[in-house]
Order: C-alpha cells, then structure tokens, then sequence
C-alpha cells in the first residue's frame, strides 16, 4: 500500500485541502435565501474578513460553515471533509464564537471551560491559563450568569485560544467589547496568523488590515465583488 | 463511547439542578398535590389506600419525569447550551447516556420522596423483598429516564415544543409503568410470585429504549 503511494502521490489539492470549499451554497429559512449560490475557497492559514449589513447571510454562512446547519442545497468541505457527512471530523478543528456564547449560566467560568475540556477531551490544565490571558484569572470561581455580555465574550474568547482550532469562525466578535477586550480579539487574530490557523470573520467593522489576508463582501445572500487583500 | 463525555454530562446537569433546584421546586410539589388530593378523595378505607398506592407512586414518577425531561434541555436551549453540544466532536451517544443518567439520579430522589409520602399518607408497606422492590425501582426509574432524555430533547428541537412531550412519552412509556406498577403491587402485598416476568419486561424496555436513545440522540440533535 504504502509502495503504491509512493508511485502515485496524492494531488496537492488532498494532501493540502482548503480549508473551507463552498460550491454553490444555498441555505432556505421557509423559502426565503439566507444564503443563496455561494462558491468559496478559503486557504489554509488565511485570514479572511466577511463584511455586509445585516441580513446579508454572513451568520447564515458562518454556521454552515461550522456544520451548525446544513446548506439547502450545494455543499463543500472543510479540511477535505465534506460538509454533510464529516461533521465530526469538523467540528473538531472548528470554533464558532458568536454573541451566543453557548455557557451554562448556573457553572462558574472555570466549570464551563473545564466542561468544554470533557467534551474536546482536552487537559483541564489549560484553563487556568486560558483564563488568565482574557483578563478573567480573579472571576474563575463566579457563575457566568452574574458575568455581562463583554466578559461572556472574553470567556468565550478563552475557550477558543484554550482549544486553538485550526479553523476559527468569528461572527461580530468585537460586539460588546470593551477597548481593552478588542485588543483580545485583535490579539486572538495576530496569534492565529502566527500558528497557521484559518480565520473567517464576520464583522461590520473593520479589524486591523495586517491581520487580514482578503475581503469578501456579502449582500442579500449572496457572494459579491471579492476583494483582493490590499497591499 | 467516552465515559468522560457522559461524565461531565452528568454531573454539569446534576450540579446545575443543585444550584437552581428548578427540578425539585417544581415536580415535587406537583407529586405531593397529586398523591394528597388522591388521598382525600378515596377517603380512608385503608384496604383501597394500600391497594392503589402502586398505581399511584408510578404514576406521579411518570408525570415528573415528563416535567423533568422537559426541564433537563431548557437550560441547554435557553443558553445556546444545545448548540455547544452539536458543535462539539464528543460522541452523542455518550451525551445521551450522561443526561439519562443525570436524569435517574434525579428521578430517583424525587421517587424516594414521592415513596416516603405513599407510606406515611397511604400506609404502604414495603413487603417481605425490600431488596426486590428496589430493584423494580431502580428499573422503572430507569426506563422513564431512558425515554425522557430522548424525548425531552426532541421537545425543544421540534417545532412542535414542549406540547409534544406528553403525546410522545405516554403513549411509550406505558409498558414501563404497567410492569413497573404490577411488580411494586405485588411486591407490597406480600407475593413475589410472578414477579420475574414483569422484572424482565422492566429490563427488556430499559435496555431498548437505552439502545434507541444512544442511536438517534445524535440525529435528533442535528438540524
């Protein structure tokens, strides 16, 4: 088996997949398009910033992406695996951060990442670290329901360095943050250029050009006027 | 399987629960009205009492189990709790198994109290097999359990809601009761004849409805 691969290698495009290929994606909420018709690739260790008003489908596209709901029609992958049915495959090298932080209000903020660690069947020592870098270490042991929005999204923010996936969905994630917490998230870009990680990020306000490779513009659903990073 | 998914599963919902105590402070109540109004319309003749105790313990099992399956995902969906689940690579089939679990540690303190209500109120002896009735418990509880944690979580995923619940459990679960109500009968008036029938049956359903549970949660999960 292995003589035979090493007779026929691979192409590049299965030993380097993109890291997320959309072929005409189309996503239906009662027969209305959130998304209709998008074909993406996103390369490995890119950075891409989503822009569009809303409405335009950028959380639609973002949650497909991260298997949260399943394109309508069309399809892709992410990493090489396809979108229907390698979900697990994944969800395991994706973060989704969102306004919808997804914590359990009634667990203190070290709980909910210790869980996160049961479920990721990573090692609970990364999440006094984790804490610390978001400015959280002191509120380790307060329940998150008493946190506000800008700490749940700090917290959030922990979750996703303490996992460092290798792709990293951020939909709006300087909503609610203060000056100091935007530097997080800044922060968060800066080190996942640094260790390869693909980000997507969907904002209306624009984050740090260095730290963004291309811009794509949504409107109505739909893909328009790619832009090429600017020099 | 990982044990640690279902692990933490099971003991985030419990520590929850302790936290809030929204389960106990809500299906407890309604047990006790339900098993004391019962009570006051039989009247006191002892003999009727004891003889419809069984059907009434499990019955009350049966209606808090339908509240506490319903409550165990509330918290999930209120908080985007579901979606941190689905997006997870951890196994569905061990998450299941960690909120049956989280949902029989649950369910049994509520029986035990619901018991100790039907013994004083109704006079209900526990028998000669304590050991045996016990183990009708832990199987009754253990099927309604099975079953709740699936169909709670189809309660807050489909778009029929909460009022699907009772429809789908009922209906279901209606073995459960009836093996389980016979047995503890029996079992409190002193005969344990027949008694391994109605056992088996209790097993058989517990472990079909586990087996079930573990093979679609993860597809009932998804959207």
């Amino acid at each position: 088996m292995i003589g035979h691969v090493a007779r026929t290698p691979a192409p590049a495009v299965a030993r380097h997949p993109a890291a997320v290929h959309l072929s005409r994606v189309t996503r239906l909420f009662d027969g209305l398009a959130a998304v209709s018709q998008v074909s993406l690739d996103i390369a490995q260790g890119e950075a891409v910033w989503l822009r569009g008003w809303n409405g335009s489908g950028k959380t639609t596209l973002l949650r497909v992406i991260a298997t949260a709901m399943s394109p309508t029609y069309g399809g892709g992958s992410v990493f090489g695996f396809d979108l229907q049915k390698r979900r697990t495959a994944i969800r395991g090298r994706t973060d989704l951060l969102s306004h919808e932080t997804r914590f359990y209000n009634d667990l203190t903020a070290a709980e909910n990442l210790r869980f996160t660690c049961s479920l990721y069947d990573l090692d609970n020592q990364r999440v006094d670290g984790a804490l610390e870098r978001v400015g959280l270490g002191d509120v380790g042991t307060v329940r998150v329901g008493s946190f506000s929005q800008g700490m749940r999204q700090r917290l959030a923010l922990a979750r996703c360095l303490m996992r460092a996936p290798a792709l990293v969905l951020l939909d709006e994630p300087y909503a609610a943050l203060d000056a100091e917490a935007r530097v997080l998230v800044d922060d968060l870009l800066a080190g996942a250029r640094t260790r390869g990680q693909t980000v997507v990020m969907a904002s209306h306000e624009a984050p740090p050009p260095h730290l963004i490779d291309r811009e794509l513009t949504m409107d109505g659903g739909r893909l328009v006027a790619p832009v090429e990073p600017s020099s | 399987m990982s044990l640690r998914v279902a692990e933490a599963i099971a003991v985030k919902d419990l520590r929850i629960e302790v936290r809030n105590r929204s389960s106990v402070s809500t299906v407890l109540p309604f047990a006790a009205t339900m098993l004391l109004a019962f009570g006051f319309a039989l009247g006191p003749d002892r003999l009727l009492l004891i003889q419809i105790a069984p059907g009434l313990l499990w019955l009350a099992a049966l209606f808090s189990s339908v509240e506490l399956s319903h409550r165990l995902y509330q918290a999930e969906a209120a908080g985007g709790g579901l979606e941190g689940l689905l997006l997870s690579p951890a196994d569905k089939g061990a998450v299941y198994f960690g909120k049956a679990a989280a949902a029989f540690v649950q369910l049994l303190v509520l029986f035990a109290v619901t018991l100790g209500i039907v013994i004083v109120l109704f006079g209900l002896p526990l028998g000669p097999a304590p050991g045996l009735l016990l183990l009708t418990v832990v199987l009754g509880i253990a099927g309604l359990s099975a079953l709740g944690s699936l169909l709670g979580l189809l309660a807050v995923r489909g778009r029929t809601r909460q009022a699907a619940l009772p429809v789908l459990v009922l209906p279901l679960v209606s073995p459960v009761i009836i093996a389980a109500t016979r047995a503890t009968a029996l079992l409190t008036q002193g005969s344990a004849t027949g008694i391994g029938g109605w056992l088996g049956l209790l097993a058989a359903f517990d472990a079909a409805f586990l087996a079930i549970g573990y093979l679609v949660f993860g597809h009932l999960l998804e959207d």
